[in-house]
């Protein structure tokens, strides 16, 4: 397995100044004088892995951790201020090959540009946009302007495009995260096949679970600098360790806003973000702590920001788990099932509802919590604190009851 | 990055046509909008310059529009390439994109002015009867324009990143420069003592250049000529240093 992408003790500082300033006001007397420059910005520092032929990187950490400057990097438009980076030449890089598009032009005109953008030559661009158009699914707007085209249809096409390209490393971005389900397995699809003939894939992502699906490797960034690399298993699991310590780390009792619950023992977090008036609502539309096999059961709560800024778009799981021996029945989240929870929503009732819970009869807890985006730690997270009696008639075991019968044929 | 001239100039004409449909997509008159830019400023010379000042100039519609053809194409292209890599950061971010053609397209976009207005300026000297075969030579003094046009544009472009100053600076140079360029008057009804600053501006040598070919006007001298050659060959070549220089930066500063 020949090495595709080297990073050899790689630094970016980005020039200190800000973009405000890049006048020759500023510039002039900067370069005049060499005593009053600011602290450089460390983009990334010593980043050091390699990627073999075939292998998919998932690139893990928060926002300003590096990722963007390393996928610019790995992808040769930007070059480093320290070590070496080994690249090959033919690097596609679907980042931003979107933003090439101009809406006043026909998906068409678009897609030929972004491929020859990408390197593919004129007369071959223009051969194959019918085969980006089709993969993307949008064979009948081909010729229309892209103004018309929903986000999902010129994401669409811009994968499009990326399926003619034959790259030695493909760089992604959080691209597989958009889409509906179907179109998302089909780029999957794609990329594995890549991945069969020797490309070699990295993956920015904040999806944790897909890092884990997906990817053999992943690089978790932490402020620039290389906190784990390594199989994607291991690195994400202890990305998901230092999660929870700093979770805990972040647990201030003197900020706890209820009193029902008590910090550092059934509720952790920075509270950036608070849950409150959780409530398990059943049947008849009323709070509960019993319900029945198989009876519905809706997860109310309210999110408040208590932060003055920050903390935007995160992320709300709820976990039911058995009481008896901390079995985890079911464990979802709004990133997992694609649901966006905007800063609008403060303040806001968020419920989650379960047409049939058919868990069998016991003791359960249902956890929730508030995650910053990148599960980097948790704004607020109640532990065991509402409890679930779930009775019923059934004998059955295990934990739960689909609805079934039996048939003698 | 080091890509097959053909493959280069492909990628030069290709997005060079992508910005054409662009700017004429939703417009009503569309392709015209290049000829009636160029009509419009002409009829405004000729009508003061022609008329309200009269500078006494022979077919002075033609004689204007020979000048105003190679300044117009400068002037926008050289506005246009100062910003063309600031203003397409997106194609700057990709990897197999040589961000050196950018500042070409640019200059390219205008050039189709230039051919719309060609046949135009052919029709005029057939109807002064100034038409003569030297005209055959016009392509070669283009050449010229476009390497002199090249290098500023390379190194405006790319400075331009660094210092968002440029782009108002060239503005304000080429505000000056029009009127230091024999456009709208000859090289002849400058006295001589100042002669040699118009002289300082290479396009006064490719504007009596320009004339000399199609109508007839005293054409530059060989030194001059020479000196234009030799300066815009020198400029194009640091142009094309420069900016492979600064190249590497570009993205940081975006």
């Amino acid at each position: 397995m020949s090495e595709r992408l080297v990073f050899d003790g790689v630094s970016k500082i980005y020039p200190p100044w800000e973009m405000h300033q890049r006048s020759l006001k500023h510039l002039i007397p900067r370069m005049l004088s060499h005593r009053s420059r600011p602290e450089p910005r460390y983009a990334l520092r010593d980043v050091s892995f390699s990627l073999g032929s075939g292998q998919m990187a998932g690139l893990i950490g928060a926002n300003g951790a590096g990722k963007s400057t390393l996928l610019r990097l790995a992808s040769g438009v930007a070059r480093p201020t320290h070590g070496r980076i080994r690249l090959s030449p033919n690097t596609a890089s679907v980042l931003t090959l979107g933003d090439l598009f101009d809406f006043k032009l026909s998906g068409r005109d678009n897609a030929i540009t972004a491929a020859i953008a990408a390197g593919v030559p004129r007369r071959r661009a223009i051969e194959q946009v019918g085969e980006a158009a089709a993969f993307a699914e949008i064979e009948e707007f081909i010729d229309a302007p892209l103004r018309t085209y929903s986000d999902g249809m010129r994401l669409r096409l811009a994968f499009g495009v990326l399926t003619q390209l034959d790259p030695d490393v493909l760089l992604l971005d959080e691209v597989l995260a958009v889409g509906d389900l179907r179109f998302q397995q089909r780029c999957m699809d794609f990329v594995t096949e890549r991945r069969r003939r020797g490309t070699t894939v990295v993956v920015a992502s904040h999806s944790l679970e897909q890092v884990v699906q997906e990817c053999d490797r992943a690089v978790w960034l932490h402020r620039g600098e290389v906190r784990g690399v390594g199989p994607a298993e291991s690195v994400v699991a202890a990305y998901r360790r230092a999660a929870k310590e700093e979770t805990a780390r972040r647990t201030d009792p003197s900020k706890l806003p209820d009193g029902l619950l008590e910090a550092g023992v059934n509720r952790y977090g920075s509270f950036e973000i608070v849950i409150e008036g959780v409530e398990l609502i059943g049947r008849d539309a009323t709070p509960v702590t019993d319900i029945v096999t198989g009876d519905s059961l809706e997860v109310r709560m309210r999110l408040r920001r208590t932060a003055p800024e920050g903390a935007k778009h995160p992320i709300v799981g709820v976990t039911i788990v058995r009481a008896d021996d901390g079995v985890v029945c079911y464990d979802t989240s709004t990133e997992s099932n694609g649901v966006h929870v905007g800063s609008a929503d403060d303040g806001r009732t968020l419920r989650l509802v379960f047409d049939r819970l058919d868990l069998l009869p016991g003791a359960y807890h249902v956890d929730v919590g508030v995650y910053e985006p990148n599960w980097e730690y948790a704004y607020d997270y109640h532990w065991q604190a509402y409890p679930l009696r779930v009775t019923g008639a059934s004998p059955d075991s295990g934990v739960f009851r689909p609805p079934h019968r039996w048939v003698a044929d | 990055m080091a890509l097959p001239p053909r493959e280069f100039a492909g990628l030069v004409l290709h997005l060079a046509r992508r910005e054409l449909a662009a700017t004429h997509e939703g417009t009503f008159i569309g392709w015209a909008w290049p000829v009636f830019r160029q009509l419009a400023q002409l009829g405004v010379l000729v009508f003061v310059f022609g008329s309200v000042l009269d500078l006494g100039i022979e077919n002075f519609a033609v004689f204007v529009f020979t000048g105003l053809i190679a300044w117009t194409w400068f002037a926008s292209g050289v506005t246009a390439a100062t910003s063309s890599v600031i203003a397409n950061r997106h194609l700057v971010f990709q990897p197999r994109l040589p961000t050196i053609v950018l500042p070409l397209v640019a200059i390219a976009v205008p050039f189709v002015d230039v051919l719309f207005a060609l046949p135009i300026v052919i029709g005029m000297l057939v109807v002064t009867g100034e038409l003569s075969w030297q005209i055959a030579t016009w392509p070669a003094i283009m050449l010229l324009q476009f390497v002199l046009m090249a290098g500023i544009a390379w190194i405006t472009a790319s400075t331009s990143v660094y210092a968002r100053d440029i782009p108002g600076l060239v503005s304000v140079v080429l505000t000056m420069l029009f009127y230091l360029t024999p456009v709208f008057y000859g090289l002849r009804a400058v006295p001589d003592e100042y002669e040699w600053v118009l002289n300082l501006n290479p396009l006064t040598t490719l504007v009596t250049a320009y004339r000399a070919v199609m109508v007839g006007e005293p054409g530059p001298s060989m030194s001059l000529v020479g000196a234009l050659t030799l300066v815009s060959i020198a400029v194009a070549y640091a142009g094309w240093r420069i900016f492979r220089r600064l190249e590497r930066g570009l993205v940081d500063h975006l």
